[in-house]
């Protein structure tokens, strides 16, 4: 007798261990918690982290997460406003801002998911397929400063007699009015506006990737190629020019000093020859006739060959002893 | 009340059937466990977070501490002085080798991006990150690494969207890395991931595999050029001086042909007129005897002399048939 009554005050002691034990519930950090009669939910969602207390056994407890949540895109194919073919892979960030309407409308973060995938891809097709490509890669107008600036420089080269070759200018360039940055939150804004019905907050939106579709990617490529190809034609062509260039300034330059050195050097020799012909005249001019004399003997002397041969008329005046 | 004094021995009963179940044994096990999970220790480039029942209290910094047993105090410990890394474009996949070895495996998808000019490049880059509130990183978001590396290629395609392509190539590696640093701290701190970027380093940036050839063309055709224009000045440089020595020669040449012509002038004048001075003081002597001279040197010189009567007639036919006649 004695021992049974003594396993049931053991029991009893278990029985009030237990329901001590239910009485309360732990939030741990980064989750929330709803508490439910036989399912129906009591009162506001449990937010604050640590012990809360419940009626036991009457009241359940379920837990929902806190945290911020990332959601994953299926990289889809869309056509852009100017019928470009991209793939944009997209990622969003959420959270359950309302645990009760989310546990009564999606239930968990599986059921959350699935409405995710249809609201954000829906709304990610609309807003992409409603705009050019180029609102979708860049974020604002910058580039086309850039290229103000690179051809200011190029037309201040060229004014400088410099040649240049505009290879940095390629490509389409077009002016955004929307930029990326603002896409995303367009899909933000809408998606988190029919998701407010589930109790979820979406956060933002990244547009993870966006890349060609593969064969629009091809005629990029074959287009890139070819501008390559035409920069490194113009550079080669170019060089061409510079080197003709440089050998004609040779050529004049040649030219120049050759001929100015000759012009230098006959005038040099004019000048003198006139001086020198001016010294013979002002000494010969005293005595012409001695002078043509005297001239003539030393060309005799001069003109006159060792092996020429001599006929000498006896009546000469060099002979005219030997009679 | 008399309840309870009937119970002593029921009591007594429930003592004695601990006892049976070995009542110090459990004890014991029960204090071994306490105990045992009652203190922790911090590794110095560890942070720890001290969770009781549910509820964040602190970190702690390295070394020993206490806590409460039984699962009461939960740890959980962060490497925060660690830098940590993420890689776009390309994996580490050894760095115990001589050589670290990179994954062969094909990433295009996260390193093919459009630049501003809707070219196409292949970037790679690594954000280096470390946990800078460990409460944060753990409870703030559920997957702080898939936020980081979500929002790193978002900013890197936000950034690189931003250039040319040739700028991406070029010279604007610095800025993107710089610029995509702040904005991807900026996203993350609105997540409130606890997390603090330390550096966005650019890796290989590259045409993608398919123009690279062409592109390298285009340098290629750079460095043609270059030679090109060197060797048409080399051979400038080889001409030029050369030509500018002879005009130098040239003329002066033609200088010592002046003085020499001009000497020569003077010489010859003053000669004249030494000779001429003499001459007049004695002309018909001194012709004959300078005529003299003059037929005696010419005349000691020739091999054939020919003297001729001058009443002889008809000198040809002499010599007619030797040829020349002087």
């Amino acid at each position: 007798m004695n021992e049974n009554k003594a396993t049931i005050f053991l029991i009893l002691i278990i029985a009030l261990g237990i329901t001590g034990f239910n009485s309360f519930f732990i939030v741990t950090e980064g989750k929330q918690a709803i508490v439910t009669h036989f399912g129906d939910p009591v009162g506001e969602p449990v937010t604050t982290s640590g012990v809360h207390f419940k009626v036991p056994f009457i009241h359940d407890v379920r837990y929902v997460d806190k945290r911020i949540l990332s959601w994953d895109g299926f990289p889809n194919q869309i056509p852009t406003k100017d019928k470009k073919y991209i793939k944009v892979d997209t990622t969003a960030r959420w959270r359950v801002n309302d645990a009760l309407l989310f546990i009564k409308t999606v239930q968990n973060e599986q059921g959350a998911k699935a409405r995710l995938d249809t609201i954000l891809d829906g709304h990610t097709r609309d807003v992409i397929s409603g705009h050019n490509l180029v609102e979708t890669v860049r974020n604002s107008n910058d580039i086309l400063d850039i290229i103000e600036q690179m051809k200011e420089k190029i037309k201040q080269q060229k004014a400088n007699n410099k040649t240049v070759v505009e290879e940095e200018i390629t490509g389409e360039i077009e002016a955004v009015k929307v930029g990326r940055e603002a896409l995303s939150q367009m899909i933000a804004r809408k998606a988190d506006k029919e998701l407010q019905d589930f109790g979820i907050e979406l956060i933002d939106v990244q547009l993870r990737r966006i890349s060609y579709e593969s064969s629009v990617e091809k005629k990029v490529y074959e287009r890139m190629i070819s501008e390559r190809q035409r920069v490194a034609q113009k550079i080669r062509s170019i060089g061409k020019g510079e080197k003709a260039k440089i050998e004609g300034r040779m050529e004049k330059d040649l030219k120049e000093i050759e001929s100015s050195a000759y012009r230098k050097a006959e005038i040099i020799k004019g000048n003198a020859e006139a001086k020198a012909t001016k010294i013979y005249a002002n000494a010969l001019s005293k005595d012409p006739k001695f002078y043509e004399f005297i001239k003539t003997m030393e060309t005799y002397q001069k003109a006159l060959k060792p092996n020429a041969k001599f006929i000498l008329s006896s009546d000469s005046e060099f002979l005219k002893f030997l009679k | 009340m008399s309840y309870q004094k009937q119970n002593p021995p029921e009591v007594q009963k429930v003592l004695d059937l601990i006892s049976k179940l070995k009542l110090p044994f459990i004890l014991g096990v029960l204090a071994i466990i306490g105990v045992s999970s009652s203190f922790y220790t911090v590794e110095p480039e560890e942070k720890a977070v001290v969770i009781r029942l549910g509820k964040f209290i602190g970190n702690t910094d390295p070394g020993l501490h206490f806590k409460l047993p039984f699962g009461i105090d939960r740890v959980i410990k962060l490497k925060t002085e660690i830098v940590l890394q993420e890689e776009f474009g390309f994996r580490t996949v050894d760095t115990k080798t001589k050589r670290t070895t990179y994954s062969s495996r094909n990433f295009d998808t996260e390193s093919l991006m459009l630049t501003g000019d809707l070219n196409v490049a292949e970037v790679q880059w690594v954000v280096q990150y470390q946990i800078s509130d460990p409460f944060k990183f753990l409870f703030k978001t559920s997957d702080p690494v898939t936020n980081i590396r979500d929002v790193s290629e978002s900013i890197m395609r936000r950034v690189v969207g931003d250039k040319l392509v040739t700028e991406v190539l070029t010279t604007g590696r610095v800025e993107i890395s710089t610029n995509a640093k702040i904005l991807i701290q900026e996203v993350l701190d609105k997540y409130d991931v606890g997390v603090r970027i330390n550096t966005v380093k650019l890796q290989d940036v590259n045409p993608p595999k398919v123009v690279q050839a062409s592109f390298n063309d285009v340098n290629a055709a750079k460095q043609e050029q270059e030679k090109m224009l060197n060797q048409a000045e080399e051979y400038y440089n080889k001409v030029i001086p050369e030509a500018k020595g002879k005009a130098n020669k040239l003329i002066q040449e033609a200088e010592g042909f002046a003085s020499e012509v001009i000497n020569e002038a003077y010489g010859d004048a003053e000669r004249f007129s030494s000779i001429a001075k003499e001459y007049r003081k004695a002309p018909s002597i001194t012709k004959k005897r300078i005529y003299l001279d003059t037929m005696e040197k010419i005349f000691k010189t020739m091999d054939n002399v020919t003297i001729v009567d001058s009443k002889i007639k008809g000198l040809l036919p002499i010599f007619s048939k030797q040829g020349e006649v002087k």
